[in-house]
């Protein structure tokens, strides 16, 4: 019995981890669709870039340096996150501004072109051969109890809690923060009222880039190679925005590590004792998204929009 | 029978079809390749099928599906089963078949009476990712991952061999199809669709039963995608999960707004942009290029086909068929055009 | 702007198709057109890049010598991203539009599967398909005939691992670690062979494609109590099983198939990847045949760089062996019917990359032994000799 639980607990650890993966992705979907209710096909591809611009940053301060230290990689990171900075800006400019006022169809299909555009030019800079990317925390593991959990991941879980703590307090207690979720609800009334629309637009695509970019710099070492299929993990992620509710800052880090967890537990200890499990891991995710939406159509943390004729 | 068709005109219509059905005979006489163009225009023939019914339920009813995909693969393994397992003729498969998919679409519209807009669109899209693993699950009778060979079709005593019989036999359906999804538009039901997209309180207080109504279209949708479903497996010969991607169910969505929601020639001309698009100008292009400077196949067509995408929606987001309103408009008023609405 | 831009469309597309060629499709007096399809988007495209690089070598190497009775191989390289559809659309554009002579190293099993209607209708050979899958060399299949499969498939390989496992400890309990698509399907064929002839059950356990956390099945391995665990992935999933059971301090011995023989697992793993097992079925690069000596020669002189030497480029350097050999032998007037007659006449063929290939009219398997590597210090060190 204590086996049982040993494992179902190790397994419930790891899956924690790789639900705040997803849970970050997913804070990039949601800050995007809470502000411009577009779901961004591309958030997977932001975070793929995120990845390989901190791998070249990293590479290129340990010449600098003449080795690796953790300043390399904190220096690599701050640089991520600039040019997290500027690379929301040009999406803003290239997605959402000649957009602003077509359907939110046509938002979402550029930002599936974009998604295109993101690999093949990643894949074409960086080449197709697959980089080795390097952890800041080497294979370095906890160990407590008989349950082991690696350095990154804990790093992976605490950043998923300070990002999200942080932009759940920007969004309810700063005045950006408030701006945003008025032009969330009205965006033409906001404008009414004297907020800067397209400069909260851009303030949502900047986050959004940064979100994605830190998720890419977190995962990248996680993978043993990194190569452009890590952006199909966004696809993955999606469930998890969903689940928590698309637009939910907390639903979207719940839903994540709802996710992660079913998916570990259900490949280890539940597919351990009943084969048939097998058969349907990689969906049981979905199968648990349906069954959870049949209940709650908006989500766990969604709210029913309630819309005027 | 004339008021239905008051915006356009008619006569183009019998010239139009008898042009689909010339076509072959034009570029065989232009090309000796022209195996591979018929090839590409018979996938985009299926793809135009499938678009037309996804069409109909997310431009006209407004309910997102990112999982048609899904309903090709139901069709194209239905089809491939009771053809080649249980025996049926291809004829009769053709009739069976959609309405099997239809009755899944039925199934897959019960969520939709609650769930409402994106979710919708990844609750499908969850569908698609179910019915993959279901595929590979049931691989006593589709194969597993491995694929399924698939027998060629004989449509009423002819046997239907290689792509220059595909292009009638896919061409005829897709004629079909767009007169029946023209009439579906046009009739009542259509505009129930319609009333339900623009607002459903709306709809419901003028006594449009919502529940029925999405129920029917996502039977017809899937339908359609039956039909295309069907013809898919028995002239490619060979399916596999593969062949069923989730990007394939994105690309569907795509071409449908490429070619501008909510038209039902739209969706036409979208699919047949895209798939052209993507399979025959781009490489030909790339080989054009290539031969002046050295370009490796893959990623630089990847980044083409995106880049003309990316422009394409940025400045003509009402896609083709309102490009091509607009340019009928302009020629109309011709000498006297307001230059500003039409830039 | 339109009107210019349909112009050139138009003009490229009636501008390609006026250029007609005499005599055999893909054959002049001086060239040879080979159509090869990679996946060079998609999501193995790295092999896009490693295995048509490998063949060109060696071809440029056969063309600097004179070529084929005098005419110069030339290889046009299609992209499918790993979809069949696309690679239908590859072949045809390559077999009506470019006219190539055959096909060659066509990647992926359900992209290679795809082919055959094509194959068949347009008596195109295809030689040595980049899939190990056994599928392709099953001659009850359609368009068999015109196949040339090289490789020995995962289902050999599964079961030449399981015998050497129960050789070496007969009361081992072994697990199998399989991706959960055509590549994995083909190894549970092999598995289910040696059980029945083993009477062992194996532990199986699932990965999809580009997973990247495999703790529930390690965790699995581990309370089943395998002391042997088969690994069918590429590089990312024998190195992060191998890590996650180093942290759980689970010790089991681990094998891998073909893929896995890859210069990074080693490298990647670094201690826990000491011991590691695997079968090839080529002559390793590193030995001192004649091929992998060439193969060394050819790298040295191009300049290769060391992160493209490897198990993916040595593969296409490796069976352009074979397509040279059988345009060898299609003499000096080649048809697509003297391509194929040439091959079925190889008989205990010795080309120095692979061990001896045997084609007949009714035998398309091209390898059919293998051998095991270990990894040892971080080098491949083969531990058995060659079997069956």
């Amino acid at each position: 019995m204590s086996e049982l639980l040993t494992g179902l607990l190790q397994e419930s650890i790891s899956g924690i981890a790789l639900g705040c993966i997803y849970a970050l992705i997913a804070l990039g979907f949601t800050l995007i669709y809470k502000a411009t209710e577009v779901v961004n096909f591309a958030q997977g591809e932001i975070m793929m870039v995120g990845a390989y611009v901190n791998f070249f940053f990293v590479t290129q301060f340990s010449g600098m340096a003449g080795g690796l230290n953790g300043w390399v990689f904190l220096a690599a990171l701050f640089c991520s996150i600039i040019f997290a900075v500027f690379f929301g800006i040009i999406l803003d400019y290239i997605i959402n501004r000649p957009l602003k006022d077509e359907p939110v169809f046509s938002i979402i299909m550029a930002t599936i072109s974009l998604a295109i555009i993101l690999r093949s030019l990643t894949a074409m800079i960086a080449g197709p051969i697959s980089l080795v990317p390097i952890s800041p925390f080497g294979d370095s593991t906890i160990q407590a109890g008989g349950i082991v959990i690696s350095v990154l991941d804990l790093a992976i879980i605490i950043s998923a809690i300070i990002l999200m703590g942080l932009f759940f307090f920007f969004f309810n207690n700063t005045r950006w923060g408030i701006a945003m979720k008025a032009t969330s609800e009205d965006s033409e009334a906001a404008q009414l009222m004297g907020i800067p629309v397209k400069q909260v637009y851009r303030m949502v695509w900047v986050f959004a880039a940064i979100v994605g970019i830190i998720s890419g710099v977190l995962l990248a070492p996680r993978m043993a190679l990194l190569d452009t299929t890590m952006s199909y993990l966004g696809l993955k992620a999606f469930p998890a925005a969903i689940l928590g509710g698309f637009g939910s800052i907390p639903g979207a880090v719940v839903g994540g590590v709802i996710l992660g967890i079913i998916e570990t537990v259900s490949m280890g200890t539940l597919s351990f004792h009943f084969a048939w499990i097998k058969e349907i891991n990689d969906i049981i995710v979905w199968i648990v998204l349906i069954a959870v939406l049949m209940i709650r159509p908006d989500g766990l943390f969604g709210i029913a929009k309630v819309k005027r004729v | 029978m004339k008021g239905r068709y008051q915006d356009e005109n008619l006569k183009w219509i019998p010239i139009l079809i008898i042009a689909i059905y010339l076509f072959p005979f034009l570029i065989k006489n232009a090309t000796f390749s022209y195996k591979y163009y018929l090839y590409i225009l018979n996938m985009a023939g299926i793809y135009i099928i499938l678009t037309v019914g996804l069409d109909l339920l997310s431009g006209f009813t407004g309910l997102m599906s990112l999982g048609h995909a899904a309903f090709l693969a139901i069709g194209a393994y239905t089809s491939a089963i009771l053809v080649d397992q249980v025996g049926l003729p291809f004829e009769l498969s053709l009739i069976i078949t959609p309405l099997i998919v239809g009755i899944f679409g039925f199934l897959i519209g019960f969520p939709a009476l609650r769930i409402k807009g994106m979710y919708l669109g990844l609750t499908t899209m969850g569908f698609g990712f179910i019915v993959k693993r279901l595929i590979i699950a049931l691989r006593e009778w589709t194969g597993g991952s491995a694929g399924l060979q698939v027998s060629k079709a004989s449509f009423f005593g002819i046997s239907i061999k290689n792509d220059w019989d595909n292009y009638f036999l896919i061409y005829t359906f897709v004629i079909l199809a767009v007169i029946i999804a023209r009439r579906i538009v046009q009739s009542k039901l259509g505009r129930a669709f319609m009333a339900i997209r623009d607002s459903e309180q709306a709809a419901q207080a003028s006594g449009i039963h919502l529940a029925k109504y999405k129920m029917i279209a996502f039977f017809i949708s899937g339908m359609f995608a039956g039909f295309a479903g069907v013809l898919f497996a028995h002239t490619s010969h060979f399916i596999s999960t593969d062949h069923f991607d989730i990007s394939l169910s994105i690309f569907f969505i795509v071409m449908v707004l490429v070619g501008g929601i909510g038209s039902i020639y739209g969706a036409v001309l979208g699919t047949l942009f895209i798939v052209l698009m993507e399979n025959m100008f781009i490489p030909l292009f790339k080989d054009g290029l290539s031969q002046y400077m050295h370009i490796e196949a893959g990623e630089f067509q990847v980044f083409i086909f995106g880049l003309i995408m990316l422009l394409f929606i940025i400045f003509q987001p009402q896609g083709l068929y309102g490009m091509w309103l607009k340019m009928r408009i302009y020629w109309k008023l011709f000498p006297f055009n307001p230059r500003k609405r039409f830039t | 702007m339109k009107r210019i831009v349909s112009i050139i469309i138009l003009s490229t597309l009636f501008w390609t198709g006026c250029e007609n060629r005499e005599g055999s499709p893909g054959i002049t007096d001086t060239e040879i057109l080979i159509g090869n399809i990679q996946d060079l988007s998609g999501p193995i495209k790295e092999l896009g890049l490693l295995i048509p690089a490998g063949s060109n070598m060696y071809l440029d190497y056969i063309n600097e010598q004179g070529g084929v009775h005098g005419r110069q191989i030339k290889m046009l390289v299609e992209d499918h991203q790993y979809n069949p559809q696309k690679s239908v659309v590859a072949a045809k554009k390559l077999i009506e539009k470019d006219q190539v002579f055959c096909l060659y190293n066509v990647v992926g099993t359900s992209p290679a599967e795809a082919l055959r209607p094509i194959l068949e209708e347009s008596g195109v050979p295809l030689i040595a398909p980049a899939t190990m899958s056994s599928s392709m060399a099953d001659m009850s299949r359609q368009a068999a005939q015109y196949i040339f499969h090289t490789d020995a498939g995962y289902d050999l390989q599964t079961r030449v691992l399981i015998d050497y496992i129960l050789e070496n400890n007969p009361d081992a309990v072994i697990g199998l670690c399989y991706q959960d698509d055509d590549y994995g399907a083909n190894a549970l064929q092999g598995c289910a062979e040696a059980e029945s002839n083993h009477s062992i059950s194996v532990q199986k356990e699932a990965f999809q494609r580009g997973a990247t956390d495999f703790v529930g099945q390690t965790m699995n391995f581990m309370k089943g109590g395998c002391t042997d665990v088969i690994i069918g992935g590429i590089v990312r999933e024998p190195v992060t099983i191998m890590k996650t059971a180093q942290a759980m301090n689970y010790k089991p011995n681990f094998y891998g198939l073909i893929p896995t023989v890859d210069p990074r697992v080693g490298l990647l793993a670094g201690e826990v990847g000491e011991g590691f097992i695997a079968p090839y079925h080529a002559y390793y690069p590193d030995s001192d045949e004649s091929g992998p000596t060439l193969y060394r020669e050819l790298c040295d002189k191009n300049n290769v760089p060391a992160k493209m030497r490897g198990i993916y480029h040595y593969y296409g350097f490796a069976t352009a062996h074979v397509l040279v050999e059988g345009l060898r032998r299609a003499g000096k007037f080649p048809t697509r019917e003297r391509l194929i007659k040439g091959l079925e006449t190889l008989n205990n063929w010795e080309s120095g990359v692979f061990p001896p290939i045997t084609y007949s009219r009714n035998d398309h398997t091209g390898v059919e032994s293998l051998y095991l590597l270990q990894l040892q210090g971080g080098k491949q060190i083969a531990i058995t000799d060659w079997r069956d």
